[in-house]
């Protein structure tokens, strides 16, 4: 069980990821075209927007990053999901803050895990199960 | 890719032809970036026929396919700022995305 601080801590990360509108957003009635436009622009569409310079290094994969992408791999070779669905569920229906604030490959694995629960292979109990299990079984 | 089921859609462009992007509705998906849509350009290839993304991503193996090509762009039509006049940018469109221009 997580204490309450715990639960006031995570409320306030996820608060401070939200994306950086500095206008009060209560899903209102209304709203203008030029924002529906931006909401509807696709999270991967960033060709072209400000940025901070970002330092560039060469990093091998770690080993959860070659399972991920191997694991990935494998369920399109099964026909689980295709190349477009891969892109679309990993880069697009995750949401900006996921998008931009997870690592590649954690996108991935989500995703994967999205596809498996979306089309019936496993059930969300059990990948739930699944995960409290390993997560006892590291500690 | 998914093998395509259904004939292809006729291709209206060539290499060399005039083409200016659409500005089709942005709803749940698209790899049409913001940043070309309403430019002018130039097929530089035609490069093959193929599933579009908008069936695939939902899976639709029996969708019509489309021809692609290469659009090049001059920089500075992208990004009236870009300081280089002779710098070009390539990207890659289905048929449905170009309209002559």
């Amino acid at each position: 069980m997580p204490s309450r601080g715990e639960v006031q801590r995570q409320q306030q990360i996820k608060g401070n990821l939200a994306p950086a509108i500095h206008d009060t957003q209560t899903a209102p009635y209304e709203i203008p075209s030029d924002r529906y436009a931006a909401f509807m622009q696709p999270v991967h569409d960033i060709g072209g927007e400000a940025d901070v310079p970002v330092v560039y290094e060469e990093k091998e994969e770690e080993q959860w990053e070659l399972d991920t992408y191997v694991t990935c791999e494998v369920l399109a070779w099964r026909g689980v999901w295709n190349a477009e669905e891969r892109r679309r569920r990993g880069n697009n229906d995750v949401g900006l803050s996921v998008y931009l604030g997870a690592p590649y490959y954690g996108r991935w694995i989500l995703a994967a895990a999205r596809m498996l629960v979306d089309k019936n292979h496993v059930s969300l109990t059990e990948l739930m199960d699944k995960i409290a299990e390993v997560k006892a079984r590291h500690g | 890719m998914a093998e395509a089921k259904s004939a292809t859609v006729p291709a209206r462009f060539n290499v060399g032809d005039r083409v200016r992007v659409k500005d089709l509705p942005n709803i749940f998906y698209s790899r049409t970036q913001l940043y070309v849509r309403g430019v002018t350009g130039t097929v530089v290839e035609r490069t093959y026929e193929d599933m579009i993304p908008e069936d695939e991503a939902w899976n639709r193996d029996d969708a019509q396919p489309e021809q692609y090509y290469i659009v090049r762009f001059r920089q500075k039509d992208l990004w009236p700022e870009y300081p280089l006049a002779h710098d070009t940018l390539q990207t890659e469109f289905s048929d449905r995305w170009l309209d002559p221009a």
